[in-house]
């Protein structure tokens, strides 16, 4: 195994002079940038994979293969191929196939799957052989704990969205008096971290919390736990929750006549589908994150109206701009730096990029530029209503009476 | 904690089980008389719901209209479906673990090509539509209403279904082959036709009832196995080859999981559920209401 990296490692260092000495390359100047990634097209994770992931792989593509290919700092312009594969919502093969696109298929860069356990599972993959991975959907504070050096996150990080959350909510209590809140998560990394983030923070903030409870990822009925919290006279609903039981809090809370002021629901409600599903019930709607085409950054509008174009349907109001937005930043590197691991890292590490969610900075690997945010369904847009600097409309409390 | 809440919850409970009760008696239709167990039975669930969302989404027809398409349409697919993979294998003399090892075998191939099948063509988006999801006060508590229409609906399917196996001659077959499949075959009844019977019937519930479900939740290609696994803890719960005992226990279990789960959370479902089942197989080993219980160990022969 030794001899083995060694005779790469002198490949490697072999080629690198050869580039270095101007030695004309031919045919290989033209070969194939191979990129490599799973994403869940089956299982529970497919549904969040399918909106906010890969509909950006396939514009992002598309785009820089009608430019001609991936500008590589030293070699022009490369075509893009991409290697990939359906982890199947399951860990371990996304685990197992990871290993094998850099061990096997030797694939120059890699792209992440969709959501936090499987970010959490493979991150340590990538990083153990040096590849960047910059995920658009991962939240969590664990697998910042783990220190990984070649791992990059986008998204606010739990404490600092249920920062925000809290703050908002902090506003409201100081302006309208509300004081009883509900919550609940779905019992998975991303709902457990989220709920001990801001357990906490709703304390400190002297709020009376009424009901706390958690729920099964694929949970199919939560009307029990909703008329209990309605029984208990909650004025606010924080639901830490996933794309299906994003809807399914919603539709229940309508139909069992549960309209609490404040209602915030977490990944999902951002999704176009969320609008479109509940019409003008979605009206006052809070959920996590936000992003929207009228944000004052340099393609955003361009960015919307391109993946609406080509996969005729909306990206969704958090995520996807993320995800796309990652690919700007690994486009952006690999033409300043080339396809050199070590170099790629220490661009990200040291660079402030511009993208469509705004300026992204690392710092030990997680993207600290982008605050945590609240968005709000108002008249068909997301609109950021939390903080007050990045805001795009007001909020609207107390939610108007379902639609 | 007001007994008017407690009552509340209870009520909603049946609801659900309402459904659960449907589900798990197309499932008992099958593997009660044939000991085909048809892992792949939440799948036309799904498609049940994919048809009934189609065509109220893109032609504007009412879901509870379209469950005279969905139902027949996929009655008449499982009969197909019994014709290719399960007549031959059920006509074969074999144990009945040799059966029920390769029908599971079977069932799980067609699981995968129903669900996979549905990706391909619609995708693993989420989907849903508004119906009647206005709160319905009745008696001082809320109930949505479209789930109080499923349970009516659910209630009315199964009760044609008692009345098809009480009243009609099919019906009769059916039956004379769960109580006594030697005897019923001595007397003439065409095994393999029933078969056909039971199968397209209980798959045609299925889809019904993902009809009715698509009116409460969202669909997506996957969501038919929680409901196999709730459809088979219900069958074993009331008793393999008992309609009766299927209703029964469905209604059980919609009740239990809902209590179970206000008291306690919603993490707890399928523990409570499970409980539940282990509680009635130490008690009552066969089910509730299994009408082979004074048979233990008879072979079955398809």
């Amino acid at each position: 195994m030794g001899t083995q990296i060694g005779r790469r490692r002198f490949l490697q260092v072999a080629a690198g002079s050869a580039a270095a000495l101007g030695l004309p390359r031919g045919t290989r100047a033209q070969s194939p940038v191979r990129i490599g990634f799973t994403l869940s097209a089956t299982g529970p994770y497919a549904v969040g994979a399918g909106i906010t992931q890969r509909p950006n792989y396939d514009l992002w593509v598309e785009q820089v293969n009608a430019k001609g290919g991936l500008a590589v700092a030293g070699q022009g312009r490369r075509p893009i191929q991409l290697v990939e594969h359906d982890d199947r919502s399951e860990i371990e093969t996304a685990v197992r196939l990871y290993e094998k696109m850099v061990t096997d298929d030797k694939v120059d860069l890699l792209l992440p799957p969709w959501g936090t356990a499987m970010n959490f599972a493979v991150g340590p993959v990538a990083s153990k052989h040096g590849y960047p991975l910059i995920a658009p959907t991962a939240a969590s504070l664990k697998l910042a704990e783990l220190g990984l050096p070649s791992f990059y996150g986008m998204l606010a990080q739990p404490d600092a969205m249920m920062g925000a959350l809290a703050g908002f909510l902090k506003d409201v209590k100081r302006a309208q008096g509300l004081n009883k809140v509900a919550v609940i998560h779905v019992s998975d990394l991303f709902g457990l971290e989220q709920q001990g983030a801001l357990m906490p923070l709703l304390k400190e903030a002297g709020f009376e919390i009424v009901e706390a409870k958690a729920y099964p990822l694929g949970v199919k009925d939560l009307t029990d736990v909703l008329k209990g919290i309605k029984a208990k006279g909650a004025e606010v609903l924080v639901g830490l929750t996933y794309p299906p039981d994003t809807i399914l809090a919603t539709t229940q809370a309508k139909a069992v006549d549960f309209n609490p002021r404040v209602f915030y629901t977490s990944v999902g409600t951002a999704f176009p589908f969320f609008r479109d599903r509940f019409k003008e019930s979605a009206e006052g709607v809070l959920g996590m994150g936000a992003w929207n085409p009228k944000v004052p950054y340099p393609g955003a509008k361009a960015y919307f109206d391109a993946h609406v174009a080509k996969h005729k349907k909306e990206p969704d109001r958090w995520a996807s701009a993320f995800a796309y937005a990652a690919l700007q930043i690994l486009e952006e590197t690999v033409g300043k730096v080339g396809l050199d691991r070590p170099k790629i890292k220490a661009h990200l590490d040291a660079t402030r990029f511009s993208t469509v969610v705004g300026p992204v900075k690392f710092t030990k690997g997680w993207n600290q530029a982008t605050p945590g945010m609240v968005g709000q369904w108002q008249k068909g847009e997301f609109e950021v209503i939390w903080p007050p600097e990045r805001a795009t409309a007001k909020a609207v409390v107390p939610k108007p009476a379902w639609g | 904690m007001s007994a008017a809440l407690l009552l509340d919850v209870a009520a909603g409970g049946l609801l659900l089980g309402g459904l659960y009760a449907l589900i798990a008696v197309g499932l008992n239709l099958q593997y009660g008389l044939m000991r085909v167990l048809n892992v792949a039975h939440g799948e036309f669930l799904m498609i049940g719901g994919y048809v009934t969302y189609l065509l109220h989404v893109h032609a504007g027809v009412d879901p509870l209209v379209s469950l005279v398409a969905s139902g027949p349409v996929v009655f008449a697919a499982g009969v197909g479906v019994h014709a290719v993979l399960y007549r031959r294998l059920l006509r074969q003399e074999r144990t009945r673990e040799e059966l029920e090892a390769n029908s599971l075998l079977i069932s799980f191939g067609l699981l995968f090509i129903l669900q996979n099948g549905a990706l391909l063509l619609w995708s693993a988006d989420l989907r849903g539509y508004q119906y009647l999801d206005q709160p319905l006060r009745v008696l001082g508590t809320v109930f949505p209403a479209n789930r109080v229409v499923a349970f009516a609906m659910a209630a009315i399917v199964t009760a044609w279904l008692l009345l098809f196996l009480r009243r009609t001659l099919a019906g009769a077959a059916v039956r004379a082959l769960m109580q006594d499949p030697v005897g019923a075959r001595l007397m003439g009844i065409n095994v393999a036709r029933v078969h056909a019977l039971c199968f397209g019937l209980g798959v045609g519930l299925a889809a019904v009832s993902g009809s009715l479900l698509s009116m409460l939740f969202e669909l997506t290609p996957f969501v038919g196995l929680p409901y196999t696994i709730t459809a088979l803890v219900v069958i074993i719960l009331g008793g393999l080859g008992s309609v009766g005992g299927s209703l029964v226990g469905g209604l059980i279990l919609g009740v239990v999981e809902s209590l179970g789960v206000h008291f306690t959370a919603p993490d707890l479902r399928m523990v409570i559920s499970y409980a539940v089942l282990a509680l009635v197989l130490i008690l009552r080993p066969y089910g509730l209401f299994n009408p082979a219980a004074h048979r233990p160990g008879q072979s079955v022969q398809a």
